[in-house]
């Protein structure tokens, strides 16, 4: 079964007998000391190694469990998909950072409203290494997507769009993008909006990295000027733009998070290591420390294991996910800020950080400032607590009678 | 979970309601004994419902919810350990627990010594938060050197109970006192590694039962909670609709459902093995996170209730000094954490 990739047959086997074949397989193909590699590299660097991972896994056919039946790789029960991420995260191999939004939410969002010409042109591409990146966001359209003004008129067949999209990570690398934009009035304020597709060698285009506090720039700013897209790059129906654009964020779907619990549960090793280094394995308050977010960390890999479990047996409530994630990015948060005061010192000393790989690199004050990103990005943890209290608890909505003062 | 362990689970929450939140210890005795609900963890081949240390979770944890004054805990790890004993003794004994004679078993490590004196093994030291003795006619003890597990009939000479009164009323605690007590040799269940590894499995279901329990109250707690802010009106609005309070129950619901996951990912990691490795730490992980947090949950909830959380005939203080109290049972409290570390720094 290694290196299957036939396109037509549907994948069923024994998990187990997979995980042997999948661990067996990546021994010999993660490649070797990547980390160093990855370590005080630049971006074009990083760009070429995670083109060549892509290009192995969709070879084995590991890099499309999730597609349906009949795509390379494709077919895999999410039990099987389950398996394969517990294999990447326990072989500790390079994150597919740079493909996520072409392999879930672009792939995703294609297969459930694209038209045969969409899914024919778009889907193959991915395959063969298209990048894509999100235009969700934008400086005034953040945890409140409905309001975004990016603004897009039909004229004949052809839609002109202008306006600015932001935290679209590696815009600046990508292909494509999935554009969500203002057709019409906002009433209600998820109403008007269509969903395009965007080639982003498009004339009016321009892509601006944006500077983090890490000092790197794996996010950018779009900016869209008088920018032409053809009306076959619709997706769905003018005014759907909303209901499409759920089922991107949708796409994922709980097995990132099987993955990112297990790199988590892995990387206690990375804290237990820093406690010997710095001399202070014995100290019984860290000792404490370390106990606690060890049963905080197993709790992050059952909620995973448990929501996956639930949506095979099509058990999934509403809120489900927001827990998930809620728990990880809270626990994320402590794992780093434990890394961060045991690294002491030298852990305030800049140093390079590793591009690609989990969010606990050992480059601990990096990790710490990066694990703002799950609690921020993909529905912030204000968000997930609304959605838990709302649609889990039945508590009420916010009032929408405010008027600005 | 099994089919019919959902139908036991559903309809042991329709009885408990029923009888209403921490109803009095005898009839609810009597509804657990008549009910079978002592069975549901021993082997089908001697008389049980074969349900296994995951169908006495589901009722600890109902038992929880209801906060149920009833020693089921302490009786079923006596009824496991007989389950576990040699079988030429073995079919009588779970016979007689399980239709009710109560032997007991104590929720904290204390101690015991067993030593020989005299040529007799002799028990001497003090058996702690010892639930409902007064109503068993033995005590099962493991010696603080799990060099021996045996039954004790509480009516021999040099046994002394004193009833020790604890803030939750929902359980009656007691020290249990062995002056150089003898030990008979067709009540000793194991001896030397035997006993060691009882001891063991022993802790472990306590540490799961504790953890179980806490999940079932902390759940039943969070709902209550709930609708209480639902009611309750101030400035003109419910309480629920402020901001501040729904983030603050999302984060308990985040806390609970994260304590239920892995209880639940620690039961199936078990399984029947209570001798694998591991075992222990994922029944220790279990515990400490579910009676953190209920103690943790517990402590909101009476702040989100406000004045009406500080009266009597409000149950938000039952459900309070419950979570404290299992907190304080099980294994020395503060070992948890270091052994999870400890076991994370081993196993690398």
């Amino acid at each position: 079964m290694i290196g299957e990739g036939s396109a037509s047959m549907t994948q069923q086997q024994d998990p187990e007998l997979l995980r042997l074949g999948v661990r067996a397989w990546l021994e010999q193909n993660v490649p070797r000391n990547w980390r160093a590699a990855m370590t005080g590299t630049g971006q074009d660097t990083f760009v070429r190694a995670q083109r060549e991972w892509f290009a192995r896994l969709v070879e084995a056919g590991y890099a499309t469990p999730h597609w349906p039946a009949g795509w390379p790789g494709g077919g895999r029960s999410l039990a099987e998909q389950k398996v394969i991420y517990e294999e990447v995260a326990r072989a500790d191999a390079p994150r597919l950072i740079l493909y996520f939004v072409a392999l879930y939410h672009a792939a995703c969002t294609l297969m459930e409203w694209g038209t045969p010409e969409q899914k024919g042109r778009y889907l193959p591409a991915i395959i063969q290494g298209d990048i894509w990146c999100q235009g969700f966001s934008e400086p005034n359209a953040g945890s409140d997507l409905a309001s975004l003004r990016t603004r897009a008129e039909l004229r004949g067949d052809r839609y002109v769009v202008n306006g600015q999209k932001t935290w679209s990570t590696m815009a600046q690398y990508a292909d494509r993008c999935l554009l969500l934009v203002r057709t019409g009035a906002s009433q209600p304020p998820q109403g008007g909006l269509t969903y395009l597709l965007l080639d982003m060698r498009s004339k009016g285009v321009s892509v601006r990295p944006i500077a983090q506090i890490t000092g790197d720039d794996e996010f950018g700013e779009i900016f869209l000027d008088d920018v032409e897209i053809p009306i076959e790059n619709r997706v769905g129906r003018e005014g759907e733009g909303w209901a499409v654009a759920q089922s991107t964020l949708a796409s994922e779907r709980g097995l990132t998070l099987v993955e990112l619990t297990q790199r988590m549960r892995c990387s206690l090793g990375r804290i237990a290591a820093l406690m010997q280094e710095r001399g202070c394995a014995g100290d019984q308050a860290l000792r404490r420390d370390l106990g606690r977010l060890v049963a905080k960390v197993d709790a992050a890999c059952a909620l995973a294991d448990r929501y996956l479990t639930k949506r095979i047996s099509g058990e999934e409530a509403p809120g489900d996910a927001s827990i998930v994630k809620l728990w990880y990015s809270r626990t994320l948060r402590e794992f780093v800020a434990l890394g961060l005061r045991i690294s002491g010192l030298p852990g305030q000393y800049r140093e390079d950080f590793t591009r690609g790989g989990s969010q606990e690199t050992g480059n601990w004050a990096v990790d710490f400032m990066n694990s703002y990103n799950w609690t921020i990005a993909g529905g912030s943890d204000e968000i997930q607590r609304n959605i838990i209290a709302e649609r889990m608890l039945g508590m009420p909505r916010e009032p929408k009678t405010w008027t600005a003062p | 979970m099994s089919e019919t362990l959902h139908q036991l689970r559903e309809s042991a929450r329709h009885v408990l309601a029923e009888l209403g939140l921490a109803a009095a210890e005898p009839s609810t005795w009597d509804l657990v004994t008549e009910l079978g609900w002592l069975l549901v963890a021993v082997p089908e081949e001697l008389g049980g419902l074969g349900q296994g240390l995951s169908g006495a979770c589901a009722f600890h944890t109902e038992l929880g919810r209801g906060l149920a004054s009833v020693p089921y805990a302490s009786a079923t790890l006596a009824i496991d350990a007989v389950c576990r004993i040699g079988a030429g003794r073995r079919a009588d004994w779970v016979q007689r627990l399980t239709a009710g004679e109560y032997v007991c078993t104590p929720l904290s490590d204390s101690t015991q010594i067993a030593r020989v004196a005299a040529g007799k093994l002799t028990l001497r030291g003090v058996a702690s938060a010892v639930p409902s003795a007064d109503k068993a006619s033995h005590i099962l003890v493991c010696s603080s050197a799990a060099d021996c597990v045996a039954l004790v009939p509480l009516d021999r000479a040099g046994v002394q109970l004193t009833y020790r009164p604890t803030w939750d009323s929902t359980r009656r605690l007691f020290d249990v006192h062995f002056t150089d007590v003898a030990l008979d040799e067709p009540l000793m269940l194991a001896r030397e590694t035997d006993a060691q590894a009882l001891c063991r499995a022993l802790s472990i279901q306590r540490d799961l039962a504790l953890a179980a329990d806490s999940v079932g109250g902390a759940g039943a707690l969070l709902e209550r909670t709930v609708d209480y802010l639902q009611t309750r009106r101030q400035f003109a609005r419910p309480l629920a609709l402020f901001q501040a309070l729904k983030h603050r129950c999302a984060d308990l619901k985040t806390q609970l459902a994260a304590a239920e996951a892995l209880l639940i990912g620690s039961l199936d990691r078990i399984g029947d093995s209570l001798d694998a490795p591991g075992a222990e730490a994922a029944a220790k992980a279990a515990k400490y996170l579910a009676c953190s947090m209920y103690a943790s949950l517990a402590e909101e909830a009476l702040q989100l209730h406000g004045g009406i959380g500080m009266t009597v005939e409000h149950p938000c203080h039952l459900f309070l000094k419950r979570a404290l109290l299992n907190q304080q049972l099980g294994r020395r409290p503060d070992c948890y954490e270091p052994d999870l570390a400890d076991a994370l720094l081993g196993g690398l």
